[in-house]
């Protein structure tokens, strides 16, 4: 049995070069101090990410976009032998993934781990985070209940609004002055077919960068001399523990999907006024305040121009922060990008509290 | 419906039980499990004259003490409380058959604390053999005390036919022996034995995390020595809780079926959404013991212990949770349904009414819609709150008064194929109470349009 | 103590627990999903599985009065109409699986669960929130009883 294991082993080896990849994993090392339990949550996100992928092929199988949809939904959530279970450990694990992506992020930037050579991986974790945030708001839309019908149509208006490009961004996605079938049909399409497509190719870019570049250091770190440094091995170590975590938050995630399963909601329908309440999903929270905020403080299209104008230079700049604060020495550039996040993080934070009390 | 209500808004009465329970197991089941684990670990570390690990022992055994002897205790008595003010019926009906074994109980219990209050303040004061023979004691009482308790909570759910042949007859103690080894006894006693030495090995995780880092080799002997305690236990649970399903009645099985292909509310399909929560928390348990514990003892710190007594309260509060759902709509099967209903009394209260022993009805009880409150206090309020836990509001929504009336019908024939059959008493009392809460009910119902479709 | 085999035996136990919790998580992931997959098949070999029954001593039944039955294992009412008609329709109601009643003094059937409404002649959903009619059978009076089978 064991003979025949190996001549397997030497077989694919041959052919496949996984003794060097092997090679590769075991002296790969993972740096041990204090701010190493951040260096979990892009993991937890790839792993959420990987749950996404498989419940979303299973809701396929039973999801019929078109005038079926929000009844094929009902089907799934009370009809299919644990069908419940699948559609919530989907949307729970949609919210979990964007949060922790959130959490990778901030930790990443506080960590200054986007400095030189790791200037890729922030702007390509940016990218993904973005697709992530537009799979939530495709995703949204699908069950055609009253909810998401309203939050989407609420939420087309703010781009559709913008002079110029607006009107042409309501024909290209929105497909008509309406939300509509045609709607739901190429956010379907949008959501299945084109962001996984995008998604999945920047992913394996962003994944490979962190073997390329190995784990960066906080500055803390690095400031002391290397004799000092505290480090295991990828694998087993922290191999075995990444697993755990994983476990630990598929744990969370069964808890939650089952403890507070989605609600089906009622169908949509687009001649009933909207139910009270319509806000979109926590992560555009503070975008949408903002333009609030201004639409409010400025008359017309004027204040909402105002509001997109100013969250997108604050992306712009969120995103140019490793060429502002490029090396490792840790001079006055370096403390203002520290300002400037907690800045950010604390606006996006207020602003989010805000919006809900809003409301 | 001889006592008053204990209204407890949002979260009702159930509840209180159910959090000081599941809280007070955590504790006492780590009481019973945790005195085979420190008279187990004391011996070895004797035969193998490990001095240090003595003294990990007794920091454990301090722990133990605290733990067990202020909140095990002090939650326990929480239970008495809870049970009394939330279930009088039912905690009237176990005390009248069960006054022996409480009594009984409570000298294993009393052994247990004297035992363990001089196991630990002895260390080092007296023989080794003599401290030994301390903690073996404490096992050993500690295990009776949960062989009693353990009749008296399988025989809630398998009362077992010689019992139920005399029950309600006033001569029920005469069955004593045979609602104490009822049915379920011996897998319910077994299982819990699994769950109370898991626990013993979670909680010793916990200590072992706080070993000084000064001895990595004794924390890491101590943490894989615990790690291997724990992993066989958890392989057997599956086996002991089959044995377990495997006596619980044919009818109470079914519930455990009824969430696979649902979640629609008024259909009761939490038993299936617990197995899930019990079998994804076991085996993430088993994981982080094994690859963290196990595999890179050094690993193990605080927050790792502190996530694994968190995933061990999930799992003890979904089984008990599982437990006490299985046993729908009753409290002592067959005899006794959950609001305190007696089997036996259902013909007489139909007949003459059930409001006729309601003292406690507000405003009098004139109006229809008084009366319909006080049914609605005395037979929906043990598992049903106004707009909290299992909402009457919500649940009722978008009925109309008809509506109202031809759902209690149901209720009130309880037919063997009606959908609530399985897990809801019956609705009783006169054609005229029923109406009244019929009444009640409506001026509950939310008067908005569309408010459910 | 810590002879060599010692060593050997403890690492093979420990690898078959391994194999074992494995296997469990393998177990607790597949069941569900494989439930979820073979949903509709499950659903029609049960359907499949009878393709009609006999209601004994049924044709005796009251006009305007109802019969509940089992097709198979599936709720199913047999209700004779004041004008002499025989209907049979699945008792199961097409919004949340709750079982639908015949009241006979406003000829509907009606969900109790959240009071969804069907035509008492045809099934047709009327109001509430059922999205299909119930489905019919077809039913054939015949000596000593009633004969129903799937259409």
């Amino acid at each position: 049995m064991k003979s025949k294991i190996d001549a397997l082993w030497k077989w694919l080896d041959e052919r496949l070069d996984l003794s060097q990849i092997i090679a590769f994993a075991q002296h790969k090392t993972v740096p041990q101090h204090k701010y190493s339990f951040w260096y979990y949550w892009g993991g937890i996100s790839l792993f959420l990410f990987l749950v996404q992928a498989l419940t979303g092929v299973l809701l396929l199988i039973y999801y019929r976009p078109g005038p079926e949809a929000f009844d094929s939904v009902r089907q799934i959530t009370y009809e299919i032998n644990f069908g419940w279970l699948i559609r919530s450990l989907h949307a729970w694990a949609a919210n979990l993934m964007v949060a922790s992506i959130f959490v990778h992020m901030f930790s990443v930037y506080f960590m200054k781990a986007y400095r030189a050579p790791r200037e890729f991986g922030w702007w390509s974790g940016m990218l993904l985070l973005m697709i992530s945030t537009v799979f939530g708001f495709s995703g949204y839309l699908l069950p055609m209940n009253e909810l998401s019908y309203f939050a989407t149509k609420v939420g087309l208006e703010i781009p559709t609004s913008m002079p110029i490009i607006g009107p042409l961004i309501g024909d290209i996605v929105r497909a008509g002055p309406e939300v509509s079938e045609y709607t739901l049909q190429r956010f379907f399409a949008l959501h299945v077919v084109v962001l996984p497509a995008l998604f999945v190719p920047i992913l394996v870019f962003h994944l490979w960068l962190v073997q390329r570049n190995g784990m960066a250091l906080p500055p803390s770190e690095e400031a002391r001399p290397v004799q000092e440094r505290k480090t295991i091995p990828f694998f087993p170590n922290f191999f075995m523990k990444d697993l755990a975590v994983w476990l630990i938050t598929l744990n969370v995630l069964a808890l939650l999907a089952v403890c507070f399963p989605w609600d089906l909601g009622v169908q949509a329908d687009a001649l009933k006024p909207a139910p009270l309440g319509i806000h979109p999903e926590w992560y555009f929270m503070s975008a949408f305040q903002i333009l609030k905020v201004f639409g409010n403080l400025l008359p017309g299209d004027l204040g909402e121009a105002m509001g997109v104008g100013i969250f997108t230079l604050g992306i712009i700049l969120w995103m140019l922060i490793p060429l502002y604060d490029p090396d490792s020495r840790s001079g006055e550039r370096a403390r203002h990008a520290t300002y400037f996040g907690l800045l950010v993080l604390a606006g996006v934070i207020v602003l989010t509290i805000w919006g809900y009390a809003a409301l | 419906m001889n006592y008053p209500l204990w209204d407890v808004p949002m979260i009702g009465g159930g509840w209180v039980i159910g959090i000081t329970a599941i809280f007070h197991l955590l504790i006492s089941q780590f009481a019973v499990g945790g005195g085979l684990y420190l008279a187990l670990a004391e011996q070895k570390a004797l035969r193998e004259g490990r001095r240090d690990w003595l003294e990990v022992i007794r920091l454990h055994s301090r722990f133990f003490l605290i733990l067990t002897a202020v909140f095990g205790t002090v939650s326990g008595v929480g239970i008495w409380f809870a049970i009394g003010l939330a279930n009088p019926e039912g905690t009237s009906a176990l005390i009248h058959n069960f006054v022996f074994a409480w009594a009984i109980e409570w000298v294993f219990f009393l052994v247990e604390l004297a035992t363990v209050a001089v196991y630990y303040y002895t260390w080092g004061r007296i023989s080794d053999r003599l401290h030994l023979q301390v903690g073996w004691l404490y096992a050993v009482a500690s295990f009776f005390t949960l062989f009693i308790i353990n009749g008296i909570l399988s025989f809630k759910l398998t009362p077992g036919s010689e019992w139920l042949a005399v029950a309600g007859s006033g001569q029920e103690a005469s069955r004593f022996w045979e609602a104490m080894f009822n049915p379920g006894f011996w897998p319910s006693l077994f299982l819990r034995m699994g769950i109370c030495s898991s626990l013993a090995g979670v909680w010793a995780l916990a200590t072992c995390s706080r070993i000084s880092n000064d001895k990595p080799k004794l924390k890491e002997e101590f943490i894989q020595w615990t790690a291997k305690w724990l992993l066989p236990l958890f392989m057997t649970m599956p086996f002991l809780l089959a044995w377990y399903v495997h006596q619980i009645p044919e009818a109470q099985r079914v519930l455990f079926t009824l969430g696979v292909n649902t979640v629609a509310p008024g259909v009761f399909t939490m038993v299936t959404r617990m197995v899930v929560i019990i079998l994804v928390s076991s085996i993430t348990i088993m994981g982080v013991v094994y690859f963290i514990a196990l595999r890179s003892p050094s690993d193990f710190k605080i927050p790792q212990a502190v996530v694994i007594v968190f995933l061990a309260l999930t799992l003890v509060g979904s089984l008990e949770y599982t437990r006490e759902m299985l046993r729908k709509p009753f409290i002592i099967a067959e005899h006794l349904y959950s609001n305190g209903v007696r089997t036996k009394a259902i013909e007489r209260v139909n007949k003459d009414g059930y409001l006729k022993d309601t003292l406690w009805i507000r405003g009098g009880s004139k109006t229809s819609v008084a009366r319909g409150e006080a049914m609605y206090r005395g037979q929906c309020m043990s598992c049903h709150t106004v707009d909290g836990y299992r909402p009457t509001r919500t649940l009722l929504a978008g009925r109309d008064r008809a509506a109202i009336g031809s759902f209690l019908k149901v209720l009130h024939e309880h037919k063997p194929d009606s959908p609530y059959y399985r897990f809801m008493p019956p609705l009783v009392g006169t054609d005229d109470e029923v109406q009244a809460l019929g009444d009640y009910l409506e001026t509950l119902v939310p008067k908005t349009e569309n408010s459910f479709k | 103590m810590s002879g060599t085999k010692e060593t050997v035996t403890r690492r093979d136990f420990l690898r078959i627990i391994l194999t074992g919790v494995g296997a469990c998580y393998a177990a607790a992931i597949g069941y569900p999903l494989w439930r979820y997959l073979i949903s509709p098949a499950e659903q029609a070999k049960s359907l499949a599985a009878v393709k009609e029954v006999t209601l004994k001593d049924a044709h005796t039944l009251a006009a305007g009065s109802v019969l509940m039955f089992k097709f198979g294992s599936h709720p199913a009412m047999l209700i004779h109409h004041k004008d002499g008609s025989w209907v049979a329709l699945d008792a199961v109601c097409t919004h949340l699986g709750c079982t639908v009643q015949y009241q006979p003094d406003r000829n509907v059937i009606h969900c109790n669960c959240h009071g969804g409404e069907y035509d008492a002649q045809t099934g047709k959903n009327i109001s509430g929130p059922p999205p299909r009619p119930l489905r019919p059978y077809v039913v054939k009076v015949i000596e000593g009883g009633v004969l129903v089978s799937r259409v």
